[in-house]
């Protein structure tokens, strides 16, 4: 864990949330720096190399949509939002404004810990010179280049639309993506917000891939919010 | 007094006639002098025939005097003079078509009269209802339209009129206003008992009491007032009063339950408004717990891991941190409460995948729960249920973390659906291994606030809103809920039902 330097900033108002999040953070062997309120974070985020950015949505001085939205303008750090609020057109927008995951306060520290470990994984994926044509998750396994799936080596017969979402959830494996966000990658700009149809679609799928589709182990729904592919 | 004055009119009548017959005798002797044929004597008495139903709005004088002048002319103007006899028939025959004549004249007269006459009583009908419901429109308060209606009609129908009001409840108020010329008084109600006994059975429009004719003031369903008439007045009503009087009383009814109906808009307004306060506050409450509640649950979570489990403080500190999570999952449930509450007259279903919802609430019972296993079971098939996810997964992690609570990981808790295809309906079930429900606490284990006697002096654990919750959850839409024991070995079961086919509520 010594060799990870990744920089964290973590933007929080509350200062005892702040202290264990620096806690954890640094008991799990990364650095980070603090901040307090948006001004503050902007200014971080400026002059230093941050790598992550954990944001509290509720900052005394603006709105952290409008951080997340003005990051996005230059960077691709994974952004994980933390939150009171728990309307769900609220995670929704941030997710879909850029954010890469959200936790509802209040949050264990194994979870947020567990969090920020997918999103460097997920970075440093990114990184790498050539998108990967190879992901495996558990015992499931897809190759982009030949678009074949495979279940504990077996391959499996889906069809091209469910490909299509496996293969979204892939790429962004351990993000959450939004209902909306999938209906646009898989059926296209015009097709509307048919969420019935996702419904259906990932009900057939989870039935390929899952033991229990009522249990899942690899695509996991965030009620109200959109479906996440668990990256442990 | 009457019968004098009546007897005075029918000698003016009298003199009129016969003034009218003897003009006309005058003008013959006139025109017989001058040469002129007797016909036009005929037709100066026709004349004055006509003019009399003119003058004299009787139908006995109207004929009294075409038969005058039959006589008349008969015994002034026909062969041989001063005689009733008659020489030549023809004349006989000119008597009979001037009497017949001058009956259907004043006949036709009298009618136009007549008609002339209900017009006029018509449009003062009118002009005083319309005049009453122009008032009414503008009256502010209950009484004022008491006071306008007991004034217009004591003006336009009978003095004396009176005004009682009923309050919402349908009984009489304690006084009354009455309208006697130039003042309006206040009375004190007699017994109220006794006006609501009489008006129990009405069969006519009015009920008869000692002092007074009471013409109820009724609404669509409920009875708004009593319009008072004195006795003696009111018995004297003519038809026409009694229709102008009816017709007074609807635009009253109308005025007032208009009233009553704008006043209970404006409380009900008041009360959602203070409702909604209430709730907003509650929830902004809420949220504000959630901040410090993830510092002691996040800082007590780390002090943990830095503790060796045999040190006395570890125990200490998970205390703090058992308690924190305690408080959250309450804030939480207020959480759901307030969200109910807010949309409580339309929660927003919409067709969800109930595999999804059991799956969400599973694990995120077993993420806060380190140890257990729950299983769950969904229906082979995609099963969609009409629901407000929010609230059913926060009724299924309820009904969860209550089978956690009583059973020892890693506990034997399953969750699972099924649809009921007979009610039509989604069945939801909770099932653990734990001691079960005691049969006292049974029938009030969804109460607010009902708490476990059997055991647990721990009083934390028995604040019994999760279940409540689940309760108002369930019935917000349209479903049941209901507990029992398990019949395959130890445990409780917790079962609700959700209707597939979407109702309305209304």
């Amino acid at each position: 864990m010594g060799e990870s330097t990744h920089k964290i900033l973590v933007v929080e108002d509350d200062r005892q949330i702040q202290s264990f999040i620096g806690y954890a953070l640094e008991q799990d062997g990364f650095s980070y720096l603090s901040a307090n309120s948006g001004h503050n974070a902007m200014s971080f985020l400026i002059s230093e190399p941050i790598e992550l950015l954990l944001l509290d949505l509720g900052l005394p001085d603006c709105d952290g949509m409008e951080i997340i939205k003005r990051v996005r303008e230059w960077s691709d750090m994974p952004i994980i939002v933390v939150s009171a609020r728990d309307q769900d057109r609220e995670k929704a927008a941030a997710l879909d404004a850029g954010a890469d995951d959200y936790l509802t306060k209040p949050f264990s520290a194994t979870e947020l810990l567990a969090r920020i470990r997918v999103a460097i994984r997920h970075l440093r994926r990114q990184s790498g010179e050539k998108p990967q044509a190879v992901y495996q998750v558990g015992e499931l396994k897809i190759d982009i280049e030949k678009r074949l799936t495979y279940l504990q080596g077996e391959e499996l017969h889906l069809t091209p639309m469910e490909y299509n979402l496996l293969a979204l959830l892939f790429k962004n494996c351990g993000k959450v993506l939004t209902t909306q966000y999938i209906i646009r990658e898989v059926w296209g700009v015009g097709y509307g917000s048919d969420t019935q149809a996702l419904r259906a679609l990932m009900a057939a799928l989870r039935r390929k891939i899952e033991k229990n589709p009522a249990k899942p182990r690899y695509i996991v729904t965030e009620i109200g919010v959109g479906y996440r592919l668990v990256d442990e | 007094m009457a019968h004098k004055n009546q007897i005075k009119t029918a000698l003016l009548h009298l003199v009129i006639v016969l003034a009218l017959l003897l003009s006309a005798a005058g003008i013959g002797y006139l025109l017989r002098g001058l040469g002129l044929p007797e016909a036009n004597i005929v037709i100066v008495f026709f004349l004055a025939v006509l003019l009399t139903p003119l003058l004299i709005s009787s139908y006995a004088f109207a004929i009294l005097a075409s038969v005058l002048a039959a006589f008349l002319f008969n015994f002034l103007f026909t062969e041989p003079y001063f005689s009733f006899a008659v020489n030549a028939p023809s004349y006989m025959i000119t008597l009979f078509i001037m009497s017949i004549a001058a009956l259907l004249t004043s006949t036709v007269t009298f009618h136009a009269r007549r008609n002339e006459r209900s017009a006029k009583e018509r449009e003062l009908e009118s002009r005083a209802l319309y005049a009453l419901t122009n008032l009414l429109t503008d009256a502010k308060t209950f009484p004022e339209i008491a006071e306008l209606a007991a004034d217009t009609i004591s003006k336009s129908v009978c003095a004396g009129a009176a005004c009682l009001c009923f309050d919402e409840n349908g009984k009489p108020e304690d006084s009354y206003i009455q309208c006697l010329p130039g003042q309006a008084v206040r009375r004190r109600t007699e017994d109220a008992s006794d006006i609501l006994q009489r008006l129990s059975d009405l069969d006519a429009g009015f009920v008869a009491g000692p002092v007074f004719y009471d013409w109820p003031i009724y609404a669509k369903d409920s009875i708004l007032g009593l319009i008072r008439l004195p006795k003696e007045k009111a018995q004297r009503l003519s038809p026409a009063q009694v229709r102008i009087l009816r017709s007074m009383i609807e635009s009253t009814a109308l005025a007032m339950d208009r009233f009553r109906a704008s006043l209970q808009r404006i409380r009900l307004h008041e009360e959602t408004v203070q409702e909604r306060y209430r709730v907003n506050l509650l929830r902004a409450i809420s949220h504000d717990l959630r901040t410090p509640l993830a510092g002691m649950m996040g800082t007590s979570e780390m002090l943990l891991g830095m503790t060796d489990s045999s040190d006395p403080r570890y125990s200490l500190m998970e205390g703090i941190h058992h308690d924190a999570g305690w408080l959250h999952s309450l804030v939480e449930n207020i959480l759901s409460l307030t969200r109910l509450q807010d949309g409580m007259l339309a929660i927003s279903k919409q067709m969800e995948a109930a595999e999804e919802i059991l799956g969400g609430a599973a694990r995120y019972v077993m993420r806060h729960h380190l140890g257990y296993d729950i299983e769950v079971h969904a229906p082979e098939e995609l099963f969609l249920v009409p629901m407000d996810a929010k609230l059913i997964s926060q009724a299924l992690i309820n009904l969860l973390e209550n089978a956690v609570k009583h059973t020892d990981p890693p506990g034997e808790i399953c969750v699972s659906v099924e649809e009921d295809r007979e009610s039509r309906s989604a069945v939801f079930s909770v099932r653990d291994r734990g001691s079960g429900i005691g049969g006292a606490d049974l029938p009030h284990i969804f109460e607010l606030f009902y708490t476990s006697h059997a055991k647990e002096s721990d009083s934390r654990k028995g604040v019994g809103l999760g279940l409540a919750i689940c309760d108002t959850i369930v019935k917000a839409h349209g479903g049941t809920i209901w507990a029992r024991n398990r019949t395959d070995g130890p445990g409780a079961e917790f079962v609700f039902s959700l209707p597939l086919e979407e109702e309305n509520h209304g």
